[in-house]
């Protein structure tokens, strides 16, 4: 029979609860009943690692310094799709537009325009026709060649084909073909006139050039990663959730890009990325309309504040298929009661500017002026209610779970409290929101679409073909429908215009809207970066300044 | 001891699939379509289609349950709708970064509250014992989410000692960003080990073995350290244990706050865009760290003190 340790030393145990203490003469040890070494070996270790970590390390040192050649940018997502078929947005296309060519890019400024990238040359020809002519200096990486008009005709051709199922379609508006004229010629052919080619459709994510070589070697989709790039910067690392870094194009002829490196860090969280740009650790951020405040008065370390206007816009709306809602003169008093300038105190820190509809300033089709004042006028909206013959009128107000809006929510329902109508404020989750088109109880709600830089895209979201899916007020007017069907067309940016205010015109006229903001983009940026920016803020990587 | 831990692991196995299946069902109960949320307002109605297919949404919930378990059965955890990657990938590059945030948490603050809770045995009714309680019930009521704002504005901003945000890169550079979120997470549990540990010291100091000890003449600080600490410290095993699960959600937060990668994160971007595929790869992987980690301290429990080994 084996002896235990204390045993065979001649010991005696002693028991004490569920160990046993091993008495010697000259020291005393517990050891516990089965397994005694590796117990103890356990409980040591356990307690030595403990202390080891209890020890100060020698890592209180400056956690970060800033290396100059690299630029550090927060995005408010992760870019995780690489092709621009199935880019969800600005997160994706600020890298798309840095690693791939467009024929035109957005140009930097505070107007909308456009410059030449990938194109030397493109002029449209007629309404329905648009020539280019590509520099002859670009190229893909992984050995894809030269940039041709193949790769333009595949590329754009691809977002309209049906088994690409790319939710950017309806950017490329009525794209018929790309007709290939040359190697680097060729011809953007249109079934019909379509004004937003140049300020949605080639600018921006439907514009990106991809190599036809690379994207069908890769099965004709491309996923997480680039099959071939061309732009001044490569991606050359994505950490999910974490980075993406864009190093310089070894290969790139073009102007040479001021930053090596430019790495993208997803923070979600406004306050967290202002926490981080005070610490050193961010050189570009969005901040909160809370903070611009405080930025005003100064940003640290020598940076700057700078605020932009938005394209997105926010509104009240009224169902107008709810039986509560069928009274126009209700609505109309609705809209009277809304005091806009005090829900953009309240929710907005008084940061943005009253809107005047869905279409932005800086924008064709902006009106100068909404039809019903910004400031509420009780007594008229008071009048109207009572014209209206509506009593003890008690009305769901639903709206996003996020503060900016339950704040304006909650300002709304005092200001219609004044004329004798109450407010129930409805909080939702963002996905119990979005679903609201099928929500046959919606009665008011406090939305906010996100726009691209063309009034085309702000329509198309109330036309009746839009009833039960993005038109929630269920709004329906054969002349807006015309409008937006016809104002696409038009190249007369004057008449175009005044198209789209009229457009807007009717919505107010309809009783179902008041508008509210189209909020506003307050970024700063550190002393060693010349930011450069769309006309709403939005960040252009590649032509990012050193100061 | 064989038997014990087979017992265990098998009502480890039972609470995985009823935690899971609970989430299953409870994720889609959420209102709103998800494919239409997942794909925006601007996806083909063949695209929804083909989608709402492929996740087998078009299905009863009970086959939706069936085909879910056949996958796993095959590790098959699906695919992500946005990246095309697999969930299995995307969820076991995030897995790292909220494992090194828990046990770096649960280490700093288990190796400072067994020491806190020691000396404050080691010196009952004293003036040290009440400051050392008066810490210890401050730790524990200070939230965590003001912890980790204050220390980002005190050590990132101003001292600039530690990095405010990231997951840093390298050995080094990743325990340098580990600092302040675990410092903030691991801080509460400080103040509950220490008060444990204290009161488990105290009922051990009073133990007939520790009399003998003392009867030999034993140094006092050795008969602490050694022979009392090293009994009183088995219930730390325990709620270490289950201290994972809440660690696990005290992370969430942490990698918003910090804008780290993690689980956690993962978990409410998920959620919030309706990803069902990376919403069940990451409570299936979150719930089994969880059960995993209370079966451990179940099973080293019972090896150190064999009457545990009978609860089960």
């Amino acid at each position: 029979m084996k002896r235990k340790s204390w045993q065979r030393n001649g010991l005696k145990p002693f028991r004490a609860g569920f160990c046993e203490l091993i008495l010697r003469e000259d020291t005393m040890k517990i050891e516990w009943t089965k397994a005694p070494v590796g117990r103890r070996k356990f409980l040591k270790g356990a307690t030595a690692l403990g202390a080891a970590a209890a020890l100060p390390g020698s890592l209180a040192s400056r956690a970060f310094a800033a290396d100059d050649g690299v630029l550090r940018v927060r995005a408010y997502g992760d870019a995780q799709n690489m092709d621009p078929a199935h880019s969800v947005g600005v997160v994706e296309e600020e890298v798309h537009a840095s690693i791939y060519n467009k024929l035109i890019q957005y140009k930097p400024g505070r107007e909308w325009d456009w410059q030449l990238d990938a194109a030397a040359m493109i002029e449209q020809a007629d309404p329905t026709h648009v020539k280019f002519a590509l520099r002859d200096d670009i190229g893909f990486t992984n050995g894809f060649g030269a940039m041709t008009a193949e790769d333009v005709k595949f590329s754009f051709e691809r977002i309209i084909a049906d088994a690409t199922e790319s939710p950017n379609k309806p950017d490329m508006g009525p794209l018929s073909h790309v007709e290939v004229t040359g190697e680097r010629e060729g011809t953007i052919v249109l079934n019909e006139p379509f004004a937003p080619l140049w300020s949605i459709a080639l600018p921006y994510i439907t514009g990106n050039i991809v190599s036809k070589a690379a994207v069908e070697a890769a099965g004709g989709r491309i996923g997480a990663d680039p099959v071939a790039e061309s732009g001044p910067y490569l991606r050359a690392s994505w950490e999910p959730k974490a980075k993406t870094t864009l190093k310089r194009n070894p290969d790139w002829k073009g102007e040479a890009p001021a930053w090596d490196t430019i790495e993208i860090l997803p923070i979600d969280d406004e306050n967290t990325a202002e926490i981080a740009f005070e610490a050193g650790e961010l050189d570009f951020t969005r901040v909160s309309l809370g903070s611009v405040e405080r930025y005003r008065a100064g940003v640290p370390n020598g940076g700057t504040l700078l605020e932009y206007p938005s394209l997105y816009y926010a509104w009240l709306g009224m169902n107008l298929d709810h039986p509560k809602l069928q009274n126009k003169k209700l609505r109309q008093a609705i809209q009277h009661a809304i005091d806009v300038p005090t829900v953009l105190e309240a929710a907005y820190f008084g940061a943005v500017e009253p809107s005047t509809g869905i279409i932005a300033p800086g924008l064709a089709g902006n009106r100068a002026n909404s039809l019903i004042p910004p400031q509420a006028d009780f007594e008229k909206a008071a009048a109207l209610l009572a014209e209206s013959g509506e009593t003890n009128v008690t009305l769901k107000l639903d709206t996003l779970n996020k503060t900016t809006f339950t704040t304006a929510a909650q300002v709304i329902q005092a200001t219609l409290a004044q004329i004798g109508i109450t407010v129930e404020v409805n909080v939702l989750e963002s996905g119990a929101f979005w679903a609201s088109a099928d929500n046959e109880d919606l009665q008011l709600v406090l939305n906010r679409y996100s726009m691209t830089p063309d009034p085309y895209y702000a329509t198309s979201w109330f036309t009746t073909e839009q009833v039960g899916h993005w038109n929630w007020e269920r709004f329906s007017n054969e002349e807006f429908d015309k409008i937006h069907a016809d104002a696409y067309q038009e190249t007369d940016l004057v008449k175009r215009g005044e198209m789209y205010q009229r457009a807007q015109d009717l919505m107010e006229e309809s009783g179902a809207y008041r508008f509210l903001t189209h909020e506003a983009t307050p970024v700063i940026h550190s002393a060693k970066v010349v930011p450069a920016l769309r006309p709403d803020g939005l960040a252009l990587l590649r032509y990012f300044g050193k100061a | 001891m064989l038997l014990f831990a087979t017992r265990r692991f098998g009502l480890a196995l039972l609470i995985l699939i009823v935690a899971v299946t609970a989430m299953f069902l409870m994720i889609r109960a959420v209102p709103g379509d998800p494919v239409q949320i997942m794909l925006g307002p601007r996806a083909t109605p063949e695209l929804q289609a083909r989608l709402t297919a492929e996740l087998a949404l078009d299905q009863p919930i009970w086959k939706q349950l069936l085909i879910f378990y056949g996958n796993l059965m095959q590790g098959d955890l699906g695919i992500d709708v946005f990246s095309g990657r697999s969930v299995t990938e995307i969820v076991f590059q995030q897995l790292p970064h909220t494992l090194w945030l828990i046990l770096s948490s649960i280490t700093w603050s288990a190796a400072l509250g067994i020491a806190l809770g020691a000396y404050a045995a080691a010196h009952p009714n004293t003036l040290i014992d009440r400051v050392t309680a008066a810490i210890s019930v401050s730790f524990v009521a200070a939230p965590a989410f003001v912890v980790a704002l204050l220390s980002l504005l005190i050590f990132a901003v101003n001292l600039q000692w530690f990095p405010a945000i990231g997951a840093g890169e390298g050995f080094w550079g990743r325990l340098n960003h580990l600092v302040l979120p675990a410092f903030a997470i691991g801080l509460s549990w400080v103040g509950y080990i220490a008060r444990l540990v204290r009161a488990s010291m105290l009922e051990v100091m009073g133990e007939s073995h520790i009399r003998t000890a003392r009867a030999f003449g034993i140094n006092e600080r050795r008969v602490v350290m050694v022979y009392a600490l090293r009994i009183a410290i088995l219930p730390v095993v325990t709620v270490i244990g289950v201290g994972m699960g809440f660690l696990l959600s005290s992370a969430v937060f942490a990698e918003i706050v910090f804008a780290r990668p993690g689980l956690g994160k993962l978990v409410i971007d998920s959620i919030t865009t309706r990803n069902y595929p990376i919403v069940m790869g990451s409570v299936l992987i979150s719930t089994g760290l969880f059960v995993v980690s209370t079966a451990l301290a179940d099973l080293i429990n019972a090896w150190l003190d064999p009457r545990a080994r009978t609860a089960i």
